[in-house]
């Protein structure tokens, strides 16, 4: 009973788990006893797991690590200063949404990463040049999701605090802000993907340092252990941050479960 | 007089959305009139008129179309393949929790983590030709269209399950009468995300180690300093983008003509 | 006589994963006869819905079993029907397409099936509107809709589980009479949920008070005002007197699980 009620309630984790070591251990039994492969285009779990420990215990990775966030905070912190502000405007403003709302969706929807040459043309392959690209891409889902956010607060409630004869500060803190701060967090959690995106592609591109950097090197070089344990990093901090924030949306704003889309 | 602000009033938001977009270019195309720039930037600088004299150029020189050919035929073949993989495991996943819970740490962490990472291993794997942008552009867009189609899924009405059950429907049925069409929103949504991640994929994709496409033929002016080239292909890039996503709205918006609530996605 | 529908003994006790077992139905047993319009009042989260699926053939009991006809229910079927409060209409479907659904999945040629919906869109008034979408139609409509699909695969047996709870007032009435003369014109057998006791005694036979949770029958009252029954009926004191009994015997039950609580 006891067992099988401990599965029943943790199922999912449960499962989740015993995939993943499942995955590992057909896959390193596999290349281990049944095919051998070229150590130039594939690897195995063993071999990443001491290229993991060596990596951890160096420093050059940590520094990598480092200076790939510093530019990611410098591009996100300041896509925050200014997409937050934008699209409350945008939002409150009907005449600054005419005017800007076609403009930014262009720029929205296109692709900005294929500024990447010219921006790492324009502003260097350092810390500059990387956090100008992570801005472009992050700064469009903090304007929109804001706009949106003010622009759906309901406007019952708009009035429901004007009738009990709220002042413009209550509405703001009572009612525009709980309704629109949901939104934010969604698109920070956007804006993060993006942000990487930012960093990783300005890195890839040109540079000499950070992960991206790291990870592009260790291909170039054929070191697939190594490559891998970048891959994992990064995507153990991208999982991190991003469920991170998932978690504060559903804190934040339980009733929006809805808003769900991953 | 009054007809002068009444034509004005009707259309306020096109003539400020637009009159925007026309000052930006405008101001852009003088400024070089107006300020000599320091030389150190008029190196990168570059105007809308000059941008478009390199487009036309192009164009009649043929170059464009080759790249174009190349990326369009890495966008058709990436697309087309997660569209095949998406959906169905979209759909497997919304129905089974035990596929569900099995697969869900692989799809979270692929799906948090921007699949521009794989791109060095995919070209170790793939070689530096085609087949490793088709394989980016999979990855970036069948994320998506997985995920909408599981959440359309997800999402489906109960009573409508209990209801063609209670006709005697199969597993199937209730697939093709209620889950496929009940999720059709959704995947026209995520169809809107996945052509975004595909045409980000064809771009970074040609960045690296190619020497045919519209990402390499920009990677490759990038570093002769040929501003405008650059330009045109980011213009290039931008057409594609808004004509795609307009077209999916729309589609979106016929669809809602038996479901006047929207469907919310990101 | 063997009893048309007989029900004997049902229990059924949901297992939520993470969450306390419920027990919905306990011990419940009744007898319906072939024709009749039975209705079910009882406070709500009783299990009323759960019964009605047990009888549609979703829900497997834990323990009992349904007779129906002599044959024991074990999954759905052709010879009942289901009328959803929420109407359960495919949105993307017109009205055309929803009342063929249940022909289409039993396998009844185009043809017949246009055929026959036309004339159920026809009984419950709704001609014209055939190429309209449910978020076309008032909540009335929908539910004529509803109505038409249950009846189009000519069912035996009509499950309505509160199908004009989301109705309101005046369509109500309007609905109510309107499925009376249904109901005389085709003779099926209706189990009826409702939450007012005026409706179930304007419209039954017999009514059935079920208990609080776990389900079980309380008590059964026989209606006997005289047929075809009209609107003026309801402003007599013999249907007065039939209200009131309802009433009382509803009333603890309600007082027991606390007014207002429920689900
Ligand atoms: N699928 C289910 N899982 C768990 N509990 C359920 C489920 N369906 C119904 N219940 C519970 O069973 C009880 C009876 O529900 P129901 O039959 O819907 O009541 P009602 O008489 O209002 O129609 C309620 O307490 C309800 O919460
Ligand atoms: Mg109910």
């Amino acid at each position: 009973m006891g067992v099988k009620r401990i599965y029943e309630e943790y199922q999912r984790p449960i499962l989740g788990l015993i995939s993943l070591i499942g995955l590992v251990a057909v896959w390193e039994f596999t290349v281990t006893y049944v095919i051998e492969f070229n150590p130039f285009f594939f690897t195995k779990p063993s071999h990443i797991a001491t290229a993991t420990k060596e990596l951890l215990l160096g420093d050059r990775l940590w520094r990598d690590l480092a200076i790939s966030s510093r530019a990611f905070l410098w591009g996100f912190t300041t896509a925050v200063i200014v997409g937050i502000p934008m699209g409350a405007v945008m939002g409150w403003r009907t005449r600054v949404e005419y005017t800007l709302d076609p403009f930014f969706t262009a720029l929205y929807a296109s692709p900005l990463v294929a500024l990447a040459p010219l921006i790492i043309l324009i502003f260097g392959v350092g810390l500059t040049g990387k956090a100008v690209l992570v801005f472009l891409l992050a700064v469009f889902p903090f304007i929109f999701n804001t706009y949106t956010g003010v622009k759906s607060t309901d406007q019952l409630l708009i009035n429901v605090v004007r009738a009990f004869g709220g002042k413009e500060r209550h509405l703001y803190v009572n009612v525009i802000l709980p309704s629109t701060l949901p939104f934010i967090v969604a698109g920070a959690r956007l804006a993060i993907g993006r942000g990487i995106v930012g960093v990783i592609v300005g890195e890839f591109y040109a540079a000499s340092e950070g992960i991206g950097f790291a990870i592009a090197h260790f291909g170039d070089t054929y070191r697939l252990p190594e490559m891998f344990v970048g891959i994992i990093i990064l995507s153990i901090i991208a999982v991190l941050l991003t469920e991170a924030l998932r978690k504060f949306e559903l804190i934040i704003a339980p009733y929006r479960a809805e808003m769900e889309t991953r | 007089m009054t007809g002068v602000v009444n034509f004005y009033r009707e259309r306020e938001s096109h003539i400020l959305g637009i009159g925007f977009i026309v000052l930006f270019l405008v101001v852009w195309e003088i400024i070089p009139l107006w300020v000599s720039l320091p030389r150190g930037v008029s190196l990168f600088f570059t105007t809308p008129s000059k941008i478009a004299a390199k487009f036309y150029q192009l164009m009649a020189a043929g170059t464009i179309q080759e790249h174009f050919y190349v990326s369009a035929w890495e966008f058709v073949v990436g697309l087309g393949l997660s569209i095949a993989v998406g959906l169905p495991f979209g759909l497997i996943l919304g129905r089974s929790r035990t596929m569900d819970a099995l697969l869900d740490p692989y799809v979270t962490a692929l799906n948090a983590t921007p699949r521009l990472v794989w791109l060095p291993l995919l070209i170790i794997w793939f070689g530096i030709g085609i087949w490793s942008k088709i394989m980016i552009v999979f990855l970036g867009a069948v994320f998506p269209l997985l995920i909408n189609t599981y959440a359309g899924v997800k999402n489906v009405d109960r009573v409508l399950i209990n209801m063609v059950r209670s006709f005697g429907a199969r597993e199937w049925h209730v697939m093709k009468i209620v889950v496929l069409p009940y999720s059709v929103p959704y995947i026209v949504a995520g169809l809107r995300l996945a052509i975004g991640r595909a045409v980000l994929g064809v771009v970074v994709g040609e960045f690296f180690g190619a020497t045919k496409g519209l990402g390499a033929m920009m990677a490759i002016a990038a570093s002769a300093f040929q501003v405008d080239v650059v330009f045109v292909g980011v213009a290039i890039f931008m057409g594609i983008s808004l004509i795609f996503t307009l077209t999916v709205k729309k589609i979106e918006s016929n669809l809602t003509r038996w479901r006047p609530e929207q469907v919310k996605t990101f | 006589m063997v009893p048309y529908i007989r029900a004997q003994n049902v229990n059924l006790t949901f297992r939520p994963k993470n969450r306390d077992p419920v027990t919905a139905l306990q011990g419940l047993s009744l007898e319906v006869g072939r024709g009749e319009f039975l209705s079910l009042v009882g406070p709500s989260g009783c299990g009323k819905s759960t019964f009605l699926n047990v009888l549609l053939g979703l829900l497997r009991p834990d323990q009992g079993e349904i007779h129906l006809d002599g044959k024991k229910i074990s999954g759905p079927g052709y010879e009942r029907a289901m009328v959803f409060q929420e109407f359960g209409l495919l949105p993307w479907r017109t009205v055309l397409a929803n009342v063929e659904l249940g022909m289409e999945l039993k396998g009844v040629p185009a043809s017949i099936r246009r055929e026959r919906a036309s004339e159920l869109i026809n009984l419950v008034g709704l001609t014209g509107f055939e190429h309209h979408y449910p978020h076309e139609l008032s909540g009335g409509m929908k539910q004529r809709v509803g109505l038409a699909r249950a009846l189009a695969t000519d069912p035996e047996v009509l499950l309505m589980d509160e199908p004009f709870a989301a109705l309101d007032a005046q369509t109500r009435d309007l609905m109510q009479a309107e499925l009376l003369q249904i109901w005389d014109r085709t003779k099926k057998t209706v189990i009826f949920v409702t939450h007012s006791i005026e409706e179930a005694a304007y419209l039954s036979d017999r009514v059935v008070v079920v208990t609080s949770r776990p389900g079980r029958a309380k008590k059964l009252i026989d209606i006997k005002l005289p047929r075809p029954r009209d609107y003026e009926m309801r402003l007599t004191p013999e249907f007065n007197d039939i209200k009131a009994t309802i009433w009382n015997s509803l009333k603890d039950e309600l007082i027991s699980r606390g007014i207002g609580d429920g689900r």
